[in-house]
C-alpha cells in the first residue's frame, strides 16, 4: 500500500470520517490525475460528507453546488447584478448616448455575480468543488457542465473568457436516480459506496457519537443491517445510524428494546409504507436477530 | 512484472471485460494505465480498486469485474480463458457504442416514409389505414407491421406536450429575461423600451415498456412487440423490456434494420418464448436492477400483459407499488379487454389493479392509438 494512500486514510479517520481502502485510494487517484472524483450510492452512505472532509484535509474552501431539475446556467455560473446595472445605465444615460459604451459599462465584471461554478474557477487557493446529486440536473446541464470540468474555463459572452488559476479539486455524487451520461461519467474516476458492514458502522457511529455505549452502537449497526435486508422503499443509510444514535443519547437510552424502537423509529424509516410495514413483532423478531448475531 | 507486460496485462484485461460485456473502452484503458503509475503495484487489493475507480466500473457490472480480476492479476500467467475464447464481442457493447445515431439511418423507417407518401398522393391509402387500425392483433402479417409504424410516427408529435423546467429564449410570452433586456436597453438609452422573453421549453416524455412473451399472450406477442419497437422509435428516451419466466433488457436488440429481421432476433434471444409466466418475478426484478436508473416522475411505465400470473400476488403487488411511486403514471395494457366477456380476474391481475393508474385495453391499433395522449410526460 502506497504510504501516501495510508496516510490519507488515517487523515481522514481523524476528521470523523472512516475511510475504506477503496475511498481512500479513489481520492487520491483523482487528486494525483487531476480528475473529478464521481461518487455514487444510496442516500446517507456518505458521498457529500468525503467532500467536506477532505475540504478541511486540504485546508481549502468547500464550494458547493446543489443539482435540481431546471437547474440553468445562471445559477451555477454567473448572474449579472440587474439592479445595480439599472441604475448605472440610468447614470452614464446622462454621460454618453453611445450604445456601445454603455453596455462596455454595465456589463463589466464588477456586475457580474459569481455563482459557485464561477468562484470555484476564479477561487485564489485551489477549492474543493462538490457538485452535490448531479442525478438531479437535466441533461442539458450534465453537457454544459462537462465543458467546465474539461478546460476548466468559462466563457461569458459579455466580458471574454476566465481561465481558472488553480483548478478546484472536484467531487461529483450521484444517489443514481437515473445513469449519468458516459461523456461525463468519462471525465471521472469513479467510487461506488455501499452501505457500511455492521463492523464500519460500529466504528462510524463510535467516531460521530462517541457517548454512545460500545452496546448501544453494536445493536443499532446490526439491526441496520437487518433493515436494509428487508426490502424497504427508502433504505437508511450510515446518516440514520448517527441520527438515531444520537437521539438515544438524548433520551438517556443505552441499548434497544422494542418500545424504544418504537419510539424512535423514525429517525431511521422515512416512509409511511416501510413504517407500516414494521410492526412490533417484526421489531421483536428483528431485536431477537440482532441479539442472536451479538452473541455469537 | 516489466512496465511495458503489465500495459499489455491491462490491454487484455479490458478486452476480456468488454467480451463480458462491461463497456471498457480506450479512454479507461489509458486512466487505467495512469491508476497503475500511481500506486503500489505489489498490493493486489490496491491495483483492484484503482482500476474499479478507473475503469469506471458500475455496480451491476462490478461482480464480473471482480471475478475477473481475481482470475487475472494472480500472477498465474496468461489464463486460459485468453486461448479458448477467440468469439467475436458480445454484441451489447458494441450495439450500445453505435446506438446513437438510431434513426437517421433507420431503412425501415425511411422506407415506410416513402411509401406512406406514394398512397397519401391519390389516397386509397385512406381506408387501408382506418382497416388496419380496426384489425386485430393476430390477424397481422409483414406489411401491417411496417404500416403501423408509420402510423406511429404520426403520433410522435402528439407525444411531446410536457415543458421543460429550464428556461430558454423566446418572441414574446413567458418570463422577462433581464439579461437580455438590459442589452436591448442600451440601445435605446437605458430605458427598457423592447422586453425579452424567457419560456420553458417542450420535453420529450420517457418510456419504459414491459412487455409479455408469455404463452397465453402469443398471438399478440409479435405485434405488441413491434408496438414497443415503435414507441422507441419516435421517442429517444424509451426503454424496453420483455419478460415471461424471466426479464430481458431489449432496448439495445431493438436498434437499426428491419423489423421482422429484429422480430426474429428478438425470439432468438428471449429466453422462453411463449412460455409460462412470472409477471410478479420478472417485475421485482425490474425493479431491483433497473427502476432506479430508468424511472423517475417523468417517465411513464406501460405494461402490456393479460396479468395472467403463475407466480404470488403479494410479489406482484409489491413490485408494482414501487414502480407506480416511482413513475409518473403507469399504464397497463391488456389485449383481452378486447374481449367483452374478460373480466379482469385473473389473481394476478386482480393484485396488480391497485397500482395501476390506467387500465387499457390493446387488442388492436385503435385501441393503442387512444391511450397515445396518456403518454406525454
Amino acid at each position: 500500500m502506497r504510504p501516501e494512500i495510508l496516510e490519507l486514510q488515517e487523515s481522514m479517520e481523524r476528521q470523523g470520517y472512516v475511510a475504506s481502502r477503496e475511498i481512500a485510494t479513489s481520492v487520491y487517484l483523482a487528486k494525483q490525475m487531476g480528475r473529478p472524483l464521481l461518487v455514487e450510492g444510496d442516500a446517507g452512505v456518505g458521498k457529500t460528507e468525503i467532500a467536506r472532509v477532505m475540504a478541511a484535509i486540504w485546508d481549502t474552501e468547500l464550494i458547493r453546488l446543489q443539482c435540481y431539475e431546471g437547474l440553468d446556467v445562471n445559477t451555477a455560473l454567473y448572474e449579472w447584478d440587474y439592479q445595480r446595472q439599472l441604475l448605472q445605465l440610468k447614470i452614464g444615460e446622462s454621460r454618453t448616448t453611445d450604445s456601445e459604451q454603455l453596455e462596455e459599462l454595465i456589463f463589466s465584471r464588477k456586475y457580474v455575480l459569481e455563482r459557485p461554478l464561477l468562484r470555484a474557477i476564479t477561487a485564489d487557493v485551489a477549492p474543493v468543488l462538490l457538485i452535490d446529486e448531479i442525478d438531479r440536473a437535466d441533461d442539458g446541464f450534465e453537457a454544459f457542465l462537462l465543458e467546465v470540468l474539461s478546460d476548466f474555463q468559462i466563457t461569458i459572452p459579455e466580458l471574454g473568457t476566465i481561465k481558472a488559476t488553480h483548478r478546484p479539486y472536484v467531487f461529483l455524487t450521484s444517489n443514481r436516480t437515473r445513469e449519468i451520461g458516459d461523456a461525463l461519467r468519462r471525465r471521472c474516476l469513479y467510487l461506488f459506496l455501499e452501505h457500511p458492514d455492521p463492523d464500519k458502522e460500529i466504528r462510524i457511529i463510535k467516531s460521530r457519537v462517541p457517548e454512545a455505549s460500545e452496546r448501544l452502537a453494536a445493536e443499532i449497526a446490526f439491526f441496520m443491517k437487518e433493515l436494509r435486508g428487508r426490502s424497504l422503499a427508502r433504505v437508511p443509510g450510515a446518516a440514520e445510524s448517527i441520527d438515531w444514535a444520537n437521539a438515544m443519547v438524548h433520551l438517556h437510552r443505552d441499548h434497544l428494546d422494542r418500545e424504544t424502537v418504537e419510539q424512535t423509529l423514525g429517525c431511521v424509516v422515512k416512509d409511511v409504507h416501510d413504517m407500516r410495514e414494521l410492526g412490533p413483532e417484526v421489531i421483536e423478531e428483528l431485536l431477537g436477530r440482532v441479539r442472536q448475531e451479538l452473541s455469537a | 512484472m516489466k512496465g511495458g507486460d503489465i500495459v499489455a496485462h491491462l490491454v487484455l484485461f479490458a478486452r476480456e471485460l468488454r467480451r463480458l460485456g462491461v463497456a471498457v473502452g480506450m479512454k479507461e484503458e489509458i486512466d487505467g494505465v495512469e491508476a497503475l503509475t500511481l500506486i503500489d503495484l505489489l498490493d493486489r487489493e490496491e491495483v483492484e480498486i484503482g482500476l474499479r475507480s478507473a475503469f469506471r466500473i458500475r455496480p451491476d457490472d462490478r461482480a464480473q469485474f471482480d471475478a475477473l480480476f481475481a482470475e487475472w492479476w494472480v500472477g498465474k500467467g496468461v489464463p486460459r480463458k485468453l486461448i479458448e475464447t477467440d468469439k467475436p464481442a458480445q454484441p451489447s457493447s458494441t450495439a450500445r457504442e453505435s446506438s446513437g445515431s438510431r434513426e437517421s439511418r433507420d431503412p425501415v423507417l425511411q422506407d415506410a416514409g416513402t411509401e406512406e407518401l406514394r398512397s397519401g398522393e391519390g389516397n386509397p391509402g385512406y381506408s387501408d389505414r382506418v382497416l388496419l387500425r380496426r384489425k386485430p392483433f393476430d390477424e397481422y402479417d409483414g406489411d401491417d407491421l411496417k404500416a403501423m409504424i408509420v402510423l406511429m410516427r404520426r403520433l410522435k408529435l402528439r407525444l411531446a406536450t410536457r415543458r421543460s423546467r429550464r428556461l430558454v429564449a423566446t418572441r414574446g410570452r413567458g418570463v422577462v429575461d433581464l439579461r437580455r433586456s438590459l442589452r436591448r436597453a442600451t440601445e435605446t438609452g437605458g430605458d427598457l423600451v423592447r422586453l425579452a422573453w424567457r419560456k420553458r421549453p417542450v420535453e420529450e416524455p420517457r418510456l419504459v415498456l414491459l412487455c409479455d412473451t408469455s404463452g397465453s399472450m402469443d398471438s399478440y406477442t409479435r405485434f405488441l412487440l413491434s408496438f414497443v419497437l415503435s414507441l422507441t422509435r419516435v421517442t429517444r428516451k424509451a426503454e424496453a423490456f420483455a419478460f415471461n419466466t424471466e426479464l430481458t433488457r431489449l432496448t439495445e436488440l431493438l436498434s437499426g434494420g428491419d423489423v421482422l429481421r429484429i422480430l426474429g432476433r428478438l425470439a432468438e434471444r428471449v429466453p422462453d418464448w411463449s412460455g409460462g409466466t412470472r409477471i410478479g418475478g420478472c417485475l421485482a426484478d425490474f425493479v431491483g436492477r433497473f427502476q432506479r436508473t430508468l424511472v423517475d416522475t417523468r417517465t411513464v411505465v406501460i405494461i402490456l400483459s393479460d396479468g395472467l400470473d403463475c407466480g404470488e400476488p403479494e410479489e406482484l403487488a409489491r413490485a408494482m407499488r414501487s414502480i407506480q411511486r416511482a413513475a409518473r403514471r403507469v399504464i397497463w395494457l391488456n389485449p383481452l379487454m378486447g374481449d367483452s366477456r374478460y373480466r379482469p380476474l385473473a389473481r394476478g391481475m386482480a393484485a396488480a389493479l391497485p397500482y395501476v393508474d390506467h387500465f387499457e385495453t390493446a387488442h388492436n391499433l385503435e385501441s393503442l392509438e387512444r391511450i397515445i395522449p396518456l403518454l406525454a410526460a
